[in-house]
């Protein structure tokens, strides 16, 4: 009997056409998100916002909610919610953005100076480097950087606002729907599936939600932990030199954390942002520009052995020098999209993969689709003479 | 005449408070033996969970010693379920309306016990273990249910494998 089981095929994956597949349609939908990316944020932000929504909504329904209202009570006091912020926080981000365009330039001015200060301290203490040029060649790209894209940013900011806001008012028509209408939807596409791949294609699709709804949901959690020790950490250096308030350190917090949903390249940009900040306030205080990049690299080895692993998990089994090329190679073709991209996707087409291959290199699935065809046929021509 | 147009007013202000009449597919995946406990509000929800397929006479359904991953509810037409014997295949019967098979792939992925093949143009809802955990999480009730209507169906029919063999080695 144990000789008659059937297993599902575990090394589909190492089929060289599944790998270039996986890789191709990966980077495949980078470009083509990059392209449409006015109607593909809005599609991803309610993607996002179904899976971290989903689940109230089940627990609405797990005490007894009709579905339907369940979703109501949610849009209610979704609908308060963002009264309440826009009546609150909006008008103090609003506040600060503009500051921030407003300081950008003179920000941008004292960084340089900062930035050159730093280097000839180095080539003061290393000939080499002065002998390298370094100094000359990398306040040659600051200054190129302040004066072009840090002032370009500035007047194209309120511009890039107007250009989203349509469609970011796409996302919760987009998640109502999602939730609304999900499991008919999935249905749906479902029916679509011969009877052949059903069972197949099922555990297919059910694998896959499982795996988003996870790393959607590991995602919120690892921000929120990030957020919350790079916040409390900032905070706490900066105590003795009032750099931070409790609020400017968990929003500068926020902002790494998100910077650290691109992995590897991700928390180098957050760190590089933090020593920015503490720089310019404390532009004399090595030591606490020292204390920020033990921080980051504390937060790092946290993320990597505490963090990750209790939310997200390490459900893709990448190899680091893969993840790397990937996100690269997202980088160059869809830029932002990309680098933000490139993980969630790598991860969906890598399930996609593996299950296309254990469907298409089951030679009993393909006979029995083949079979269902020749049965249609031999129906449908029945009462003609051929 | 005047009794007769009340009698007819009284009859249609009636049936328009009357729930629309039930789905007759869903009618007869109530009288199957693991969904007989639904009422017809919980028949609708499970509708949401249930996929319709239609099979053509000679289709397999699925195979023997393949993964199983739910149970299918027959609504029309019929299915032959058959095992591989020793020498020829085992006949194990006739799956008509009202019946289910496949039943123990709803508790756990295991290989599946015999081949079904569609004995003519049929119609049959599938329902996956899956989707069974799904509905558990948001509808509990429904879901223990179901579940404990499987594991009765289940224990009937280890029941009847078992008087039919008096070995007690079978139990250890």
């Amino acid at each position: 009997m144990s000789q008659e089981i059937r297993v599902s095929n575990p090394r589909a994956l190492e089929h060289p056409i599944i790998w270039i597949g996986v890789i191709g349609g990966t980077l495949g939908s980078i470009v083509l998100l990059d392209r449409i990316a006015w109607l593909a944020l809005p599609l991803i932000l309610a993607v996002v916002f179904y899976y971290l929504v989903h689940p109230f909504l089940i627990r609405l329904q797990h005490w007894g909610i009709a579905p339907q209202h369940a979703l109501t009570i949610f849009l209610v006091l979704a609908s308060l919610l963002c009264v309440v912020a826009s009546l609150t926080v909006l008008p103090a981000m609003l506040n600060s953005v503009s500051q921030f365009q407003t300081n950008l330039p003179e920000t941008m001015q004292r960084l340089s100076q900062i930035a050159s200060e730093f280097l000839k301290n180095i080539e003061a203490r290393f000939p080499l480097a002065k002998k390298a040029g370094l100094a000359e060649g990398l306040q040659a790209r600051i200054d190129f950087f302040a004066q072009g894209k840090g002032t370009q940013f500035a007047g194209d900011a309120a511009l890039f606002a107007f250009k989203w806001l349509p469609s970011l008012l796409l996302v919760p028509f987009l998640t109502f729907f999602f939730l609304r209408d999900g499991t008919a939807f999935h249905q749906l596409i479902l029916r679509a599936v011969p009877n052949a791949f059903f069972e197949k294609t099922l555990l297919l699709f059910d694998r896959m939600d499982r795996q988003m709804h996870g790393y959607f949901k590991g995602m919120f959690w690892l921000t929120v932990l990030d957020t919350i020790t790079l916040g409390l950490g900032l905070w706490i250096l900066g105590l003795g030199q009032g750099i931070f308030s409790f609020q400017n350190a968990m929003l500068l917090g926020l902002v790494c954390a998100v910077f650290a949903w691109v992995p590897y390249v991700g928390t180098a940009v957050g760190g590089l942002i933090a020593i920015c900040v503490c720089a310019l306030h404390s532009p004399h205080n090595p030591q606490l520009l020292f204390s920020v990049v033990l921080l980051f690299c504390g937060v790092r080895l946290l993320d990597e052995f505490l963090y990750t692993p209790a939310t997200v998990g390490r459900a893709l089994h990448m190899h680091p020098l893969v993840t790397v090329m990937m996100i690269f190679a997202g980088g160059m073709l869809g830029g932002v999209y990309g680098l933000l991209l490139a993980m969630p996707l790598l991860g969906i087409f890598t399930v996609l993969g593996q299950m296309f291959g254990e469907i298409w290199f089951d030679p009993r699935l393909r006979a029995r689709h083949t079979a269902r065809n020749l049965l249609e046929k031999r129906l449908a021509s029945n009462d003609l003479d051929l | 005449m005047g009794t007769a147009w009340g009698d007819s007013c009284r009859v249609s202000f009636w049936s328009f408070l009357r729930p629309p009449p039930l789905d007759p597919k869903l009618k007869v995946v109530g009288s199957t033996a693991i969904f007989q406990d639904c009422n017809r509000q919980e028949l609708e929800t499970l509708k949401l969970y249930l996929h319709e397929r239609h099979y053509l006479a000679g289709e397999i359904v699925f195979d023997e010693g393949e993964d199983g991953e739910g149970v299918y509810i027959v609504v029309s037409g019929k299915f032959q379920a058959t095992r591989k014997g020793m020498l020829k295949k085992k006949n194990l019967g006739e799956i008509l309306p009202g019946e289910c098979f496949g039943e123990i792939a709803l508790l756990k992925s295991t290989p599946r016990l015999a081949t079904v093949v569609a004995e003519e143009p049929s119609v049959a809802f599938a329902m996956f273990r899956s989707e069974l955990e799904r509905l558990a999480d948001a509808r509990p009730r429904l879901g223990f249910k179901v579940a404990v209507q499987v594991a009765r169906l289940m224990s009937s029919r280890l029941h009847r494998f078992l008087e039919g063999h008096t070995d007690s080695s079978i139990l250890s």
